[in-house]
């Protein structure tokens, strides 16, 4: 299985005009949308109105600007995950699954671990960390059914996904597991709103801008995968399974344990956006929680070319792009599915152009 | 259980096998050619879109499902070119297939029908074949199906044939375990593998036809649900052969049907558990419940002469 990327780290290149790498997914972005602009207007709605609604959608007030950033987020921890697996040549496609437990898992400890009293941040750092503990056990699960049995981690991880979507469906269904206490036939099928203390804080205090602690974490969380994966032993074994495993084994470097970190570390990832969605911004778990947001992830993986500035850019592109898609919808009559369009348009046209990109960067 | 729900049971998990059937022998060949398809999914899903406009806006189902054929034919050469001229990385082309069709179909459903119909489309007929379906208590319950599952059987007893006592059948399996030898003969591996992947495209276009026009008559927003992974993953499970790839559909179709049969015995089982049960099963069978895998050597690798 050739690897999506070849394992080119952050600032090595030596000049900085035309780089490949960054040119053609911006072109790619921008056939995409003129694709989209073409579509809008053959389904008879005034263009012009449109990219209005689209704008207002996005930059239209400081609410918006702060729920697309927060989504942003969701999505660059997915698509770091997929970074570092991608650089040992794995391909995570499980976000969706691992954002689904890593939901489940939140909810649990938020509303039945009694945490709301404690002090020191507890009260939302345990929920998180129990869903980064889901997460990466769900990512682990198909490491090693690839060290065990060379299942490709392609179809298990997706395979998984059906599999924690569906226990997340099972989860709000069932009484006896996280569904609300059923006071008449018309309780729904979600869970209990999870306590205040265990919100994610506001940055600002404010709820017309309701930036969270999210944000600055995974800004961290950015720097440390940057920084794991250009200097240090971690990120030189990745890249060395995912180049040649064989002569990685000689050289004495596991690949079973490279495997398996590197998997349980999207996982855990993924694990902890679920965690941002819940306790950020849904506040309580329902059928649908996953929302397609594990593969918006990873389409910004993808689209990154193994660049974690990439992921960030195409993150924050892709949380702008959903909101202003949402937008027009309610205000210009385009529907979502649109948007949808679009990410599908620039992950074929990437994928096509791999080969354009390797012949330019060799010349 | 008495023998008419048994039959019953029967009759439906041949239903919802089937769809899986037509897709996982397609993607079998274009596997065992050397290209894994990730696009099955996005394929089957534009053939029920395709396939239900088509029979709604000409009332003749039969002109839906050739629509249908025709609608997917450029996916699967997108797919193809993507795969063997370009050499893109297969699992990716075909996710971005797939996200593509989900959301040019949705698009074009809500620009169609409007965002919340339920319209009933003319769909293709039942038949019940003669001695079969004339057997006392279950003969009609298991044989009484659309016309569309039995001429899917006769593709796949064709292309057993094909692939077992043929030249191209050799091609085909050599395309996929050694493209250098395949080369060296004199044929061309990119012929094969584009004539694969076009087949791959035919099974699954029949096979998103018979779950809109065929099974339930309507066509919902990305009603695949996931079929195409679970026809990929009946061909791991099969290993890559045809009878395993079919045993493989029909233990899924089984697991499906589960769904509505329990309930109807009144066996309490939570119902999600049961949704999972054939991705569960899939999981196990890719996971090494069948053994070490023995895909095919070239399997997602494009070739470069």
């Amino acid at each position: 299985m050739t690897a999506v990327n070849h394992g080119r780290g952050t600032g090595t290149w030596p000049k900085l005009t035309l780089r490949p790498a960054l040119l053609v997914p911006v072109a790619a972005v921008g056939f995409a949308a003129l694709v989209g602009l073409a579509l809008i207007a053959a389904i008879g709605v005034p263009v012009s109105g449109a990219i209005a609604a689209f704008v207002d959608g996005t930059f239209g007030s400081l609410y918006v600007i702060a729920a697309s950033i927060n989504r942003s987020t969701a999505f660059a921890l997915v698509g770091f995950g997929f970074v570092l697996a991608n650089r040992a040549s794995l391909t995570n496609v499980g976000g969706e699954g691992q954002i689904a437990v890593g939901g489940i898992a939140a909810t649990a400890v938020a509303l039945y671990g009694h945490v709301a009293a404690l002090p020191l941040g507890l009260s939302f750092i345990l929920p998180m960390l129990a869903a980064v503990a889901a997460g990466a056990l769900w990512g682990a699960l198909a490491a090693v059914l690839k060290v065990k049995s060379g299942t490709n981690e392609v179809i298990s991880t997706l395979l998984l996904s059906f599999i924690g979507v569906w226990l997340l469906y099972w989860c709000v269904q069932s009484p006896a597991l996280l569904r609300k206490p059923m006071t008449s036939s018309a309780t729904l099928p979600e869970s209990l709103e999870i306590p205040d203390e265990t919100k994610l804080p506001l940055l600002t205090g404010d709820y017309s801008f309701p930036l969270h602690v999210g944000l600055p974490l995974t800004l961290v969380i950015a720097v440390v995968v940057a920084v794991l994966l250009s200097k240090t032993v971690l990120g030189f074994r990745l890249r060395a399974v995912g180049l040649n495993p064989v002569a990685a084994h000689r050289a004495g470097i596991s690949y079973a344990r490279t495997v398996v970190f590197a998997l349980a570390t999207a996982g855990a990832l993924g694990g902890l956006a679920g965690a941002l969605m819940l306790l950020g911004e849904q506040y309580t778990l329902k059928d649908g929680f996953s929302s397609g947001y594990g593969f918006d992830g990873l389409v910004a993986g993808l689209l990154s070319r193994g660049s974690i500035p990439g992921v960030i850019a195409a993150s924050l592109l892709f949380g702008f792009m959903r909101s202003g898609g949402i937008n027009m919808e309610m205000a210009a009559a385009v529907p979502t599915a649109l948007v949808v369009v679009i990410q599908g348009l620039i992950v074929i046209t990437l994928a096509g152009a791999a080969l354009v990109i390797e012949r330019w960067e060799r010349s | 259980m008495s023998w008419e729900l048994f039959a019953v049971f029967l009759g439906s998990s041949i239903r919802l096998a089937t769809p899986l059937l037509l897709a996982g022998i397609g993607e079998m060949v274009s596997e065992r050619a050397g290209v894994l398809n990730m696009s099955i999914e996005g394929m089957m899903l534009t053939s029920a879109f395709a396939a239900a406009v088509g029979a709604w806006a000409t009332g003749d189902p039969l002109i839906g499902l050739l629509i249908g054929i025709i609608a997917v034919q450029p996916v699967a050469l997108l797919q193809a070119v993507l795969s063997n001229t370009l050499r893109a990385n297969q699992i990716v082309s075909g996710i971005g297939i797939n996200i593509l069709v989900l959301g040019a179909t949705t698009l074009a459903y809500r620009e169609i029908f409007g965002a919340r119909s339920r319209a009933e489309i003319p769909g293709l007929a039942k038949i019940k074949p003669p001695l079969l379906g004339d057997i006392p208590v279950i003969g009609s319950a298991v044989f009484e199906q659309v016309w569309l599952l039995y001429a899917g059987i006769a593709l796949i007893v064709a292309t057993a044939l094909v692939l077992r006592y043929t030249s191209v059948g050799l091609a085909i399996h050599a395309a996929g375990a050694e493209p250098k030898a395949v080369d060296k003969s004199g044929l061309s591996v990119a012929r094969i593998r584009y004539g694969c992947v076009l087949f791959a495209g035919l099974m699954a276009s029949l096979s998103g036809a018979f779950l809109s026009i065929g099974d339930i008559h309507t066509f919902t927003e990305g009603m695949t649900r996931g079929a195409g992974y679970l026809a990929i993953a009946s061909v791991i499970f099969g290993k890559w052969r045809i009878g395993g790839t079919v045993f493989a559909c029909l233990l899924f179709g089984a697991a499906t049907a589960l769904q509505f049969q329990l309930p109807a015995l009144g066996i309490n089982v939570p119902n999600a558990l049961l949704i999972m049960l054939p991705y569960l099963l899939a999981l196990l069978a890719v996971g090494g419940l069948v053994g070490r895998q023995m895909a095919p050597a070239a399997l997602g690798e494009p070739y470069r002469r």
